[in-house]
């Protein structure tokens, strides 16, 4: 536990607080209507004390807009990044602990979607689908899928070869009990550090799903969304771009610090 | 000779396979073409009318020999927005991507080298903190965010570079590079982060390796030992990382190129996937996932030319 208070991860731990509590309580003080209240006689007016974030082109409250976001980001992102783990840790798993034959064809499989850009597949998959929250976390959930996939592999192909699976193996363990007593547990740590870096990057792909119009749709609250509305204010209103655009950064600058902590602690060998 | 012949099949393989999955995306998840061209709200028989025009009846194996029929004889079919051959488009928009992504790149390595190197140079020092922080201030924030920003800084404030369009090298190939500019450094920022952390590992371990002390020993001046000596051998790793961030740059030029109306690659698939326009998602897909898997390849082969000690196996 000490491990965790260098500066790093100690700011990284506070952001991730800050924000996940925001996250949780943030919708249950706040009535849902009060995200899409408009009011036209305060539109796009700086920050001040009625409104300490200042107001969008629709009078809306920022700092309303940019907590009832949190929920909605979070939401998306932790969803999609558990959808990658359940999708390539069986992949993965079978792929690096059976090797040869299973191995090739799968991560062959693995690198052609690997070639394609994970933003691209994510946008491709939300409009094909059709752009809505569930439809959001399943694009950026598949495009994820290939690189966990890809780690989770190394990392049982490792584990597979240390000599208590051998002894396992010999002591005639079927092959699914090795997997789940053995491998796994041994690659957890792997799989969490990955999982925490993951969620900044479907922080990131949310906001940019949302930006182009492919993800959360209005009038819900999204960060992406509210960068994409204050891009023809910029002038007047420069504000609507830096409260959501730095509601991101925070968050995922907390991921990355706790990502980078915990990956110290977990997985020594990388450093 | 034989490495070059197999590495040449599993070209030719891992484009047959990027073939399936693009059609498989587009075609196998729920979701009806014919429905999303047209609406929901559009008439049934109309929309039997386009079924059966797009050829959307037919079997699936039929539907996917057709497209790569096409494909292979130079017949991309045609854009239902732009009306065009869809290889025309191709065509026109890859120049101006590709004047983006060389440039991003170009801007990346000459921030994050230099920075990396620094960082290694004065390891645990204010500078190493000042180093890794902006890293990771340039990651965290999303790419769009810091396009908005340039905009915002660059365009509106300063005046000293356009804000949204493109304009043809042949027209005006510095008005080209001008347009260029804000978009690529965002995207620059973006790529930064992981290449000067990269740089700055390699170089950390390279700089305490024998042969710098040797260097050092000999009365090499310090920049010699530095940028001749070890940056030498730490470029090999970098340069893989910058390969492989391709695939990550072709995804945000679609947000990138959106955002400065830049008319690319980007802003073709950008198009095609906001109107629904199947046969040239299909195409901007299968591009974008081909020029990324060759991309890798030219690094991996241009790796070897870097490193001499690594051999073809």
């Amino acid at each position: 536990m000490k491990r965790f208070l260098t500066t790093k991860g100690l700011i990284g731990i506070i952001l991730l607080t800050v924000i996940g509590l925001i996250a949780i309580i943030g919708p249950m003080v706040i009535p849902a209507e009060a995200g899409t209240a408009m009011d036209m006689t305060a539109r796009r007016s700086p920050p001040s004390l009625k409104h300490l974030f200042g107001t969008d082109q629709l009078g809306r409250d920022l700092l309303i807009r940019v907590i009832l976001g949190a929920r909605t980001s979070l939401q998306i992102a932790v969803s999609a990044v558990v959808m990658s783990i359940v999708l390539g840790l069986p992949l993965g798993l079978i792929s690096g602990y059976f090797g040869g034959r299973i191995d090739n064809v799968l991560m062959r499989l693995v690198d052609t979607l690997l070639a394609f850009p994970a933003l691209l597949l994510a946008l491709t998959i939300s409009a094909v689908l059709g752009p809505n929250v569930q439809n959001t976390i399943i694009a950026i959930g598949v495009a994820f899928t290939p690189f966990l996939a890809r780690i989770i592999r190394g990392e049982a192909l490792r584990v597979a070869q240390m000599p208590y699976v051998e002894a396992a193996r010999s002591s005639g363990t079927t092959d699914s009990m090795i997997m789940v007593r053995h491998v796994l547990p041994n690659i957890l740590p792997a799989v969490i550090v990955q999982g925490t870096i993951s969620l900044a990057f479907a922080i990131l792909a949310e906001a940019g799903l949302s930006f182009l119009g492919l993800g959360t749709q209005p009038p819900a609250a999204s960060w992406g969304l509210m960068i994409q509305a204050s891009r023809d204010q910029l002038d007047i209103a420069p504000w609507t771009a830096l409260v959501p655009g730095l509601a991101v950064a925070r968050t995922v600058l907390g991921l990355n610090m706790f990502g980078d902590v915990l990956r110290d602690i977990l997985d020594p060998r990388s450093k | 000779m034989t490495y070059i012949l197999n590495r040449l099949l599993s070209v030719i393989l891992t484009l047959f396979l990027i073939t399936l999955v693009t059609f498989a995306v587009t075609n196998i998840l729920p979701g009806d073409v014919a429905m999303m061209i047209m609406g929901t709200q559009s008439n049934p028989e109309a929309l039997a009318g386009l079924r059966e025009s797009l050829g959307l009846n037919d079997p699936l194996l039929v539907q996917y020999g057709r497209w790569i029929g096409g494909m292979l004889s130079g017949d991309w079919g045609n854009s239902l927005i732009f009306k065009k051959p869809i290889a025309e488009l191709l065509a026109q928009k890859a120049v101006a991507s590709a004047i983006i992504v060389v440039m991003s790149m170009t801007i990346a390595l000459a921030m994050a080298v230099p920075l990396g190197v620094w960082a290694a140079v004065h390891r645990d020092k204010w500078q190493d903190t000042v180093s890794s922080t902006s890293a990771l201030m340039g990651v965290s924030l999303p790419d769009f965010f810091w396009g908005i920003v340039m905009i915002l800084v660059f365009a509106r404030w300063l005046g000293w570079f356009p804000s949204s369009g493109f304009v043809e090298p042949s027209v005006d190939f510095m008005g080209t590079l001008r347009h260029a500019f804000l978009p690529s450094l965002a995207l620059g920022l973006g790529l930064m982060a992981h290449l000067t952390r990269m740089t700055r590992s390699t170089m950390t371990g390279i700089l305490s390796q024998e042969f710098i002390r040797v260097a050092r020993a000999k009365g090499l001046s310090e920049r010699t030992v530095i940028w001749r000596y070890a940056l030498a051998n730490a470029i090999g790793p970098v340069i893989t990382i910058a390969g492989l961030q391709i695939g990550y740059l072709f995804g945000s030029i679609i947000v990138m190129e959106f955002l400065f109306s830049y008319t690319g690659m980007g802003w073709l698939t950008y198009q095609a996937l906001l109107n629904r326009d199947l046969p040239l998602i299909q195409a901007t897909v299968f591009v974008i996932a081909a020029v990324v898997m060759l991309t890798n390849l030219a690094v991996d082969l241009l790796y070897v030319v870097i490193d001499p000690r690594i051999k073809l196996g």
